[in-house]
């Protein structure tokens, strides 16, 4: 039982919209750990598109990643990589 | 579910008696000569006008096809002689001609009534216009002619949108329609689904005249719909406007989450929207194709509710962006 926590920034111009929060659901899925994503207090399941959808994090943003559980450490890779990457997006 | 590999059929002709036997329900239609022909095969849906024909020019003469007359053809050959006429109609039926529409009542010169009693060539009449029949008669030989196919499946109407719902024996096809049924919904077919392009866009879905509306229920058996649940749960024809594919869940597979990305099949040539929708104890699957069926139809009438929430995220974060 790991527990990792980290800063990722929004770098895609269009910020967390549908297909990015889907993108990065379906990525999480693959993880036992819980991970929660918070921005301006605002605390959400990752792997909820919903939730992700709630967070209004366009680019620039900061948002706090925290992970749990067994595989943390990779889920928190997986999460940092996405957000960099900007989900695919310019 | 492959929907390129259904086998197609699609009638090779008409014969001339099926046309009548169609046409005389909705037509007032009387024959007036070569009534043992009746059986000839009509090859296209396409009439003619055989104008061209009787002022002797046959070259790119469509022969095939239905002949109509209309008061053009019918005030020119009354200006031939009958020997010229004789020639004429002669020389047209070198080439196999299925059958010879009037319209408008008209009545020909008894010399083209004789040829065409020898020939054999049926002469039908109708008082409609020649338009009216025109359209009538295309109408009815495209859908003949159109391209046919069977499937494993079952099709109900769910408020006004068709669904065509696909999978695996076994999967629940006929107990998610019963379902449907059950909350007001009409079935067209169950497990025999007849399916049928009409125009170029269209996909129409047909009960099969043996099976009618019986519904096979495992632990059940067979049950009459119609009988059960009243003439009002079923119909004979409906238009698809929604494809269906019930799946067993499949951790790996990558369901659509959003709805952004829709989907189609390609079902003889027609493009309908396609929806993969994974079973797990918990879901009801009847509830879901509503549900499906209803958010179809908000789309058909312009509100695509996940675009619209995606274009206001999507607006709000350009907005804030640094």
């Amino acid at each position: 039982m790991t527990e990792i926590a980290g800063e990722v920034e929004v770098v895609n111009s269009l910020g967390i919209h549908a297909r990015p929060a889907a993108a990065l659901v379906q990525q999480l899925l693959k993880f036992d750990s819980e991970i929660y994503i918070s921005f301006k207090g605002n605390r959400v399941n990752a792997k909820s598109i919903m939730g992700l959808l709630t967070l209004g994090a366009a680019r620039g943003s900061l948002l706090e990643v925290s992970c749990s559980g067994p595989d943390a450490e990779e889920a928190y890779a997986a999460v940092a990589e996405m957000f960099a990457s900007g989900f695919g997006e310019a | 579910m492959d929907f390129n590999k259904l086998p197609v059929t699609r009638k090779q002709f008409v014969p001339v008696s099926r046309l009548l036997a169609h046409v005389t329900h909705n037509i007032d239609f009387e024959m007036l000569a070569g009534f043992q022909g009746t059986e000839r095969p009509v090859y296209t849906w396409d009439v003619n006008r055989p104008g061209l024909a009787l002022s002797g020019y046959l070259d790119y003469f469509a022969n095939d096809r239905v002949q109509i007359l209309g008061n053009t053809e019918i005030h020119f050959m009354e200006r031939l002689t009958p020997h010229e006429l004789a020639t004429r109609v002669s020389n047209m039926f070198a080439f196999e001609v299925p059958a010879f529409v009037l319209s408008r009542n008209l009545t020909p010169q008894p010399v083209f009534l004789d040829l065409c009693n020898r020939n054999g060539v049926p002469v039908l009449r109708t008082s409609l216009s020649t338009d009216e029949v025109i359209s009538r008669i295309i109408l009815y030989l495209t859908q003949e002619f159109a391209p046919e196919t069977v499937l494993h499946g079952t099709a109900v109407d769910v408020y006004g949108v068709g669904c065509l719902i696909v999978g695996k024996p076994g999967i629940g096809k006929s107990e998610s329609a019963l379902e449907l049924v059950e909350r007001g919904h009409r079935l067209v077919a169950d497990d025999l689904v007849e399916l049928k392009r009409r125009r170029e866009d269209y996909l129409y879905a047909k009960t099969n005249d043996i099976v009618q509306h019986h519904m096979e229920i495992r632990g059940l058996g067979i049950i009459d719909v119609r009988a059960v649940f009243g003439v009002g749960s079923v119909r004979v024809f409906k238009r698809m406007g929604l494809v269906v594919e019930i799946e067993e869940w499949d951790e790996s597979a990558d369901y659509d989450r959003t709805g952004l990305n829709a989907q189609h099949v390609d079902v003889l040539g027609v493009r309908i929207p396609y929806l993969r929708i994974p079973v797990r104890p918990g879901r009801n699957i009847a509830i879901i194709i509503e549900v499906a069926a209803l958010n179809q139809r908000l789309k058909e009438l312009g509100t695509d509710s996940v675009k619209e929430l995606n274009d206001t995220i999507m607006r709000t974060n350009r907005y804030q962006s640094r």
